[in-house]
Formats: C-alpha cells, structure tokens, sequence
C-alpha cells in the first residue's frame, strides 16, 4: 500500500479494525454495482410502460421479467447490501470494538452477492416465484437466508460485546433489521414456496411478507442509519428522545400487522384490510415521535445534512401517503394503478436510498482513512437523485390517481387509458434515466475514491475544505 | 434495551405473534376451505383446472402477467368491475383453491381476467389469443419467443397461426405456437368463476342494517 | 464551489464522538450504570396523541372488523347465522325438482311430460298427479308394476322406484321438490309436496316390492 506523505487525520474508522475494511468496502462496492445495474432494468420497464414493443422481443426482458429483475437488484442488492453492511459498521462503531466475526460477514457478503447474481440470472431465464420482493428462484432462497445470518452475525457480536452498558437508538434499529430478515425470509419462503398454502392465503403470506421488508427490514436498516448521523452530524441529543424506545417497539410489534393493505377490496375477509388501518393508525405514533425525534436534520447542510434531510422528510410523507391509501375509499381509487408504484418508489428511493447515500458518504471516508475523490460528483450524483426521485413520484403518482379515476368510469377502455396517462410515464422515463446517471457518478466516485492514484487530490481537498454543518 | 437477550427475545416474540395473528389465523379461517357442493346442479364448485390450464398459469406465472393483469374482481360498487364485465360478483377465497399459484396481482396496466373465459358476449378465440401474444398491440407486448417461425415443410401445420401484415412471416415460413404458447391460452380461457358461493352474494345495506338491529 | 461540498463529512464534528452520543442518550432514558433505571414517563402532548391515534383505531376497528369471520368479504356485513348457508342453499324446489325430473324422469316420461304410448303414462293432464299424495309418493318411492290407466287409457311398463335405498337413491327432498314440481307444471298445483312426508311413508312402508294400482287405490 501507498504510504501518503501527508498524515490522515485521526478518524474513528480505525476503531473497526484494517481487517474489516477489505469486507466492507467491497459489499458497499457491490451494493453500488446492483444501484446501477437495477437503474437499467428499471429505465427498461419504464420504457415498456409506454412503450411495449421496447426488447419485446427478448425473453429475457419481458416486461414482468425485467420489473421483477429491478425489484429484486434494488432490494436486495443494492438497499439490503449497502443497509446491511452500514449497519454493521454503525453497530461496530459504537459498540467501541473492533469488528469481530470480519470472516462471517466477508463469506455472507459474498454469498449474498452471488445469490442475488445467481438468483437475478434465474429470474430472467423463468424461474421466477411471482411473489412480490420474493422473486428469487426456488434454488437462491435458502443461500439468502444464511447470507444475511452470516452478516448479521457480525454486527450481533458487536453490539453484544459493546463496552458501554446503555444502548441508542441505532442499535435497538439496526440489530433488529439484521436478526428480524432471516427470520422473516424462512416465514415467507416455508408458507410459499416449501409447503405453499392453500389459495388465496399465499396472496396474504406475501403480503405480509412485503410489509415485513418494508416495517422489519429496510426501515429498521435505515432509520439506523439515520438516528447515527443525525446525532453525530448535529452534535447533540436527539430531542424528545423518551419517546423513542415505544416509537421503535410499535414498529416491530404492529409493523407488519398491515399486510391487509395490498388485499383491500380483494379475495380475503373483510378483517384483513380492516388491521391495516387499525395497524397503521397505531404506527402512526411511530411516524411522529421519528419525526420528532429527527427534526434536527432538517437544519443540516451540506451534501450528507440535505440527503439525510431528503430521507428523512419522504420517509414521512411515505408513512401519511400509505396510511391514507389504507383507506376503502382512497384505495378504490389508487389500488391497481401506477400510484402504488409511487408509494413504493417513494419508500425505497427516496426514504431508504437517500437515507443509505448519506451514510456512504459518511462513512467510506473513515474506512478508508481518506475523504472521497471528487465533492463535484458527490453534489452531482445527489442533485440527480433528489430530481430523479421527485419526478419519478409526482409522475408515477399523477399517473396513479388520473389512471384510477378514469378506470372507475366503466366506458373508458384501456386504450384510451393507456394513451391519458403516456405523458407522465414518458416523464418516469426521463426521471429513470436521470436517476441511473446519477447513480453511475456515485459508482465512478466510489471507483475512483478506492482508486490510490486519486489518494492526493483527494486528501488536500478534504483538508481546505471545513466541516460538514 | 440494555438486557441483551431479553431484546432479542422480544423482537422474535413481536415479530412472531404479528405472523401467527395475520398469515396463521387466515391459515386457520381459509386453509380448511372445501369445494362447495350445488345439491341442485349436483356439482361441486370450484372445478379443478385442466392439467393444461394448470400448466399454463405456471407459464403466466413465469413470464410476469401479474405485472400488468389483476384476477381479483371487486365488488358491486366498489369499482366498476361488474359495469366491465369482469365478473358479476366479487372473487372470494373459494376460487382459488385448487390453483398452484394463484395470480392475483396488483396492477391494472390491463384488464382484469379473473373470469377471462366468460367475458361477454364471446371470449376471443383461441386463434385472436395467440395472434395478441405473438404480435401485441400498441398497448400488449408481443411476446414472439412463445412461438416458432419455421419453413414451411409440405403442407402448412393446422396449428400455423394466420397473420398479417407487418406480422405475417415471410413467404414460405410459418409462425407455429410452442406448447407454453398453448397452455397459456388455455389457463386464459379456462378462467371462470362463475358460481355464487354464499358468501359472495352481494350485501344489501339496508337488510344488514335491520338485521343488525335485531 | 461552495462550502457546501467537503469529500469527507465526518470529519472534524465536535462532539460527536460516539461514546459521548451514547451516553448523551442514556442519560436522556433515565438509566445510570449505578442507577435502577425507570423510563421517564412520555411528555403529556405525545401521550395525547397516542391515546388518539388508539381510539381511532379502536373505534374503526370495531365498526369494520366484520366479526373477523372468514365468510364476511364486506366490511358491512354481518357474519351469517348458524344453517343460513344451508338454508340459503337450500334451492327453490321447483329449480330442484326441474332438474332432477329432467336428469331422472325424463327419459321415459319425456321432458314435456307427454309420455310414451304404450308403456310410459303422460304426466300432464294425469288425474293421479293431481290426485292424491299418498298414492304418488308410493309410486315413486317403491316404483309400480303391473297396468295402469291414465285418461282412459292403459298404460303396461314398469316404473323403476327412485326413493331412498334405490338405484336412483334420492333423497326424500328430492322426491319432494320432483313432485312438486310435476304438480305444478302439469296440475296447476302449488302447494308443495312436503320431504317430511316422503320421510314418513318411506319410515312407514320401509323397502318393499313396487306397488300396484290395486294397492294404490285402497289408499285415500
């Protein structure tokens, strides 16, 4: 390695230890590549959207082929491997130790990666299982089980062997996210793909399955992530933080009571639908003591303050936009419609995404003991996913709510449909492209930032410029 | 959260007892679901699909219809699903039953096919099916690797679909539907939910109301 | 460029190591190392709020639970009471009884009930189908044997028996709905032949050979 002639200045990475960089750096590394690699099949379905002949004729890349390949690279991927590998990093930092069990968490990374490669590979060759967020093949799902335990396992020992008696509030988030998905992984894969349940039951078993990476897994990950930085970024304690400790015990316990949400109107008894809105009127409380909780971030500036402030505030919109869509009435005219994918975008984007992104840029400079190559791509990759988000949603969400309303007029065909709604789809597209391009300046910086050669220019720019707030 | 364990402990209980209570206690409400036996047709319903129709909804399940098709119809006066002729009433649990994988879905891009091989007044052919998957539409993709393009040996095949246009192969060749082809339209045409259980009848507002006050 | 832009946005935040956000936040939940430790009670405002989001859940929970029965699909409704299904399903007996004249009776006595001379007797017109109950139920739960005269004219066949414990095996409601129907189709009758009856004849004759018009006619 490349001795510099100028000092890193003393960073809190070294606590984790030289061994656990190698690991981390590459799942963060790999997360990256799934970021980009899902942006392309989501600019193909995007496409398709408006334009169905797009690479109709590849098998490949028909439509339901190429949404489940960009769910999954997302999700999986890019949300669950960069969240995943955050958190063990946040947990091993404050637990004050070096990060044991590197080993555990460098196989599970792998497997994890080559599971999701494998599984991606499955999916576009028809073994796809049509299961929401559940499309891996058959063959995968259980290789995933035991990655993410294997990762876990990592970040489990480091708050476990913490120094300090107490915990915070990123702790109780994080090691819930990595124990609660392998656990809810086996739930959803032994009730649908080892012994499938009867009927329309599997339609609630993956519904409650998507509730759980959505309230279990992936809020977990990020608010994690997000009640770190804010606390270090602010410097100070997160106000009415009594409150916390109920606001995360009502996610995990009534979370994923709101599997009925999906199913409103549908093939199931009435009491389903009805437990989500009771389950989200209560998750409600969580919302707002987050809200509370986290309102300093909405003072930060700087490219982590505004990516974490961006997260932050749509995780909030998400939860009052999905709450209100729990509702007969509203999900009359939202259900079925692009407006669901907006609420979904609007999670995983811009609430998970944005909140992941400020955390990389947080903390791959103290991994890597220097700061990264380039602020201009920085700023340029977060400008671009803030306009691709925001367009992407109010896109897909206009879309939503024009394509409803007319689907309750019963003379309308689907053509007409399809021709009133092609002007927001064709912005969608422009929103997708601009999101992948983004994205691939984040790959670039994170290329480059490894890269030793830029090691120089790097440095002395950190060093010239002040402090983040 | 300093006690360890405990925490653990309570996030597995949490998260366990939120599965029991919606996936398990549906489990228990539906999962014993039975055919309903008509003692005047002398029939029971739902009828088990063809082993055809079978197959075919593992090729609609592979290929991503859900994406765009829903089989779930809603009922009177939620939605206009009656007013399209989707479906007179609304889809319950019962009809699922004997499906592998039932593809209920969750997006409209297209119509909903619950009860596609009722529609009135005539489902399309099988022939209009296979040239719709072949060649698409402005609003269907075309899905042309479920068929085979072939020279023409001798006669041309009974099966050869009859296109036209910008679609019809050149001359000499034919467009043959491959057996995915075949069974996916037959599931598709084999949709059809149309016995009234009676916990499908619709609701009558004001009967309920009455009867609840009783 | 501005300010704004720094490559490594960690650095140099003061106070913010992560043991002191640590023990910032323990301190805030009450709990010392040496201490008991009780959590602080929530601030009054946000107990409000959780006491409203509660009820309204409760409240809506209440009114659209649907009784949490599995048969219940409209949040309105109400779960249906124990036999309704039966009873709902219980069909109108003249769509019973057409069906199971047309897949049973039929055949010989053809669908318009016009017989087929010289061995199957027509039903319409027919005084023994507006005639007597007794004597028609007989007749199709032990079947007959032997001449019978219809309209003046005889009829020489035989007519299998169709109750239970027959090849046809049907039930005493089936027989019922079956008369019932035959009756009003051919006789004008509408009063519904009971499967109580049918029931209590076939209690009462048990299995026994088909009967015969001189056999019939003793009874009323």
């Amino acid at each position: 390695m490349i001795t510099s002639t100028i000092q890193p200045p003393p960073s809190d990475g070294d606590m984790v230890g030289l061994h656990a960089r190698g690991p981390l750096l590459t799942a963060f590394g790999l997360a990256i590549g799934w970021l980009v690699a899902s942006g392309v099949f989501s600019l193909i379905a995007a496409i398709q959207l408006h334009s169905a002949a797009f690479l109709a004729d590849c098998e490949y890349l028909t439509h339901g082929r190429v949404r489940a390949l960009a769910e999954t690279s997302f999700v999986y991927g890019w949300a669950g491997g960069a969240g995943i590998s955050a958190v063990v990093l946040i947990l091993s930092r404050l637990g004050g130790n070096p990060l044991r069990a590197a080993n555990w968490f460098g196989a599970g990374s792998v497997f994890w990666n080559l599971g999701i490669a494998a599984g991606l590979v499955g999916i576009a060759t028809g073994d796809m299982t049509s299961f929401s967020l559940l499309q891996l093949p058959r063959y995968v799902q259980p290789l995933m089980v035991f990655a993410s335990a294997a990762m876990g396992i990592a970040g489990l020992l480091a708050w476990s062997g913490r120094r300090r008696d107490g915990t915070f509030a990123s702790p109780w988030y994080g090691v819930a996210g990595l124990v609660l998905l392998p656990w809810a992984l086996t739930a959803a894969q032994v009730s649908l793909l080892w012994f499938p349940m009867r009927g329309v039951l599997q339609a609630v078993a993956a519904a409650w399955y998507t509730e759980a990476v959505i309230f279990l897994w992936l809020t977990p990950l990020s608010l994690a992530c997000a009640c770190y930085l804010a606390a270090k970024l602010v410097g100070r304690a997160l106000p009415s933080y009594e409150a916390a400790p109920l606001a995360f015990w009502m996610l995990i316990v009534v979370g994923t009571w709101s599997a009925g949400r999906h199913l409103v109107g549908g093939p199931v008894p009435a009491w389903i639908p009805t437990m989500a809105v009771f389950s989200f009127s209560m998750l409600l409380y969580h919302f707002a003591v987050v809200g509370l909780n986290l309102r300093p971030v909405f003072g930060l500036s700087g490219s982590v303050g505004s990516a974490l402030k961006f997260g932050v505030g749509s995780y909030l919109l998400y939860g009052a936009v999905a709450f209100l869509a729990c509702f007969r009435g509203i999900a009359l005219r939202t259900q079925f419609t692009h407006f669901a994918s907006a609420t979904e975008q609007l999670f995983l984007y811009g609430s998970v995404s944005m909140i992941l992104f400020a955390a990389l840029y947080f903390l791959v400079p103290q991994l890597l003991g220097r700061g990264w190559s380039s602020p201009a791509l920085m700023s340029g990759h977060l400008a671009g996913a803030t306009i691709g988000v925001v367009l992407s949603v109010v896109a897909l969400g206009w879309a939503g709510i024009s394509q409803g309303a007319v689907m309750l007029e019963p003379k309308t065909g689907f053509g007409e449909i399809a021709s009133g709604v092609r002007p927001y789809l064709l912005v969608n597209t422009g929103a997708q492209l601009v999101l992948l391009a983004s994205n691939l300046l984040l790959a670039v910086n994170f290329l480059r930032s490894l890269c030793s050669c830029c090691q120089g220019s790097g440095v002395s720019t950190a060093l010239s410029e002040g402090s983040a707030s | 959260m300093k006690n360890g364990p405990l925490f653990l402990f309570g996030l597995l209980v949490s998260a366990v007892i939120a599965w029991s209570a919606i996936v398990l206690g549906a489990h228990g409400q539906l999962g014993g679901l039975t055919p309903w036996f008509d003692d005047g047709e002398g029939k029971s319903h739902p009828a088990r699909p063809t082993g055809l129709a079978a197959r075919g909804q593992l090729v609609y399940a592979d290929l991503g219809c859900a994406a765009g098709h829903t089989q779930q119809v809603r009922r009177p006066g939620f939605g206009s699903d009656q007013e399209r002729g989707w479906g007179d009433r609304q889809s319950v649990a019962r009809d699922y039953i004997f499906q592998e994988r039932p593809q209920i879905g969750s997006s409209r891009i297209g119509p909903d096919l619950a009860n596609f091989g009722a529609r009135k007044p005539q489902p399309p052919s099988a022939e209009t099916l296979l040239a719709l998957l072949h060649s698409g539409s402005d609003r269907h993709p075309a899905f042309p690797f479920l068929f085979e393009t072939r020279k023409i040996e001798g006669e041309s095949s009974a099966r050869a679909l009859k296109l036209s246009g910008k679609a019809a192969p050149s001359v000499g060749y034919e467009v043959v539907p491959s057996e995915r082809a075949v069974t996916l339209v037959a599931y598709l045409l084999n949709l059809n939910s149309p016995y009234v259980y009676p916990e499908a009848k619709p609701l009558v507002r004001a009967v309920a109301k009455e009867e609840g006050k009783k | 460029m501005s300010s704004n832009m720094d490559s490594n946005p960690g650095r140099g935040v003061a106070g913010a190591s992560d043991d002191s956000l640590q023990a910032e936040h323990e301190k805030l939940l009450g709990k010392q190392p040496d201490e008991k430790g009780h959590y602080r009670l929530l601030p009054l405002n946000l107990l409000f709020l959780l006491s409203a989001f509660i009820m309204f859940s409760g409240t809506y929970l209440g009114r659209f639970s649907g009784y949490f029965h599995p048969k219940v699909y409209n949040e309105y409704g109400l779960p249906p009471k124990p036999g309704a299904d039966s009873a709902a399903a219980a069909v109108d007996p003249i769509a019973l009884g057409k069906n199971v004249y047309a897949q049973v009776c039929a055949a010989c006595h053809q669908p318009n009930g016009a017989g087929l001379p010289p061995a199957f007797p027509p039903l319409a017109g027919s005084e023994w189908v507006s005639g007597s109950e007794d004597r028609l139920i007989r007749i199709l739960l032990h079947g007959l044997q032997g001449p019978i005269k219809v309209n003046g004219v005889d009829y020489v066949g035989v007519m299998p028996a169709v109750g239970p414990g027959s090849g046809y095996n049907l039930n005493p409601e089936k027989v019922a709905a079956a008369l019932t129907y035959i009756r009003k189709e051919w006789a004008g009758i509408d009063t519904p032949v009971s499967a109580a009856k049918v029931a209590e004849i076939r209690g009462k004759d048990g299995t026994r050979q088909p009967v015969t018009v001189a056999e019939l006619e003793k009874l009323p």
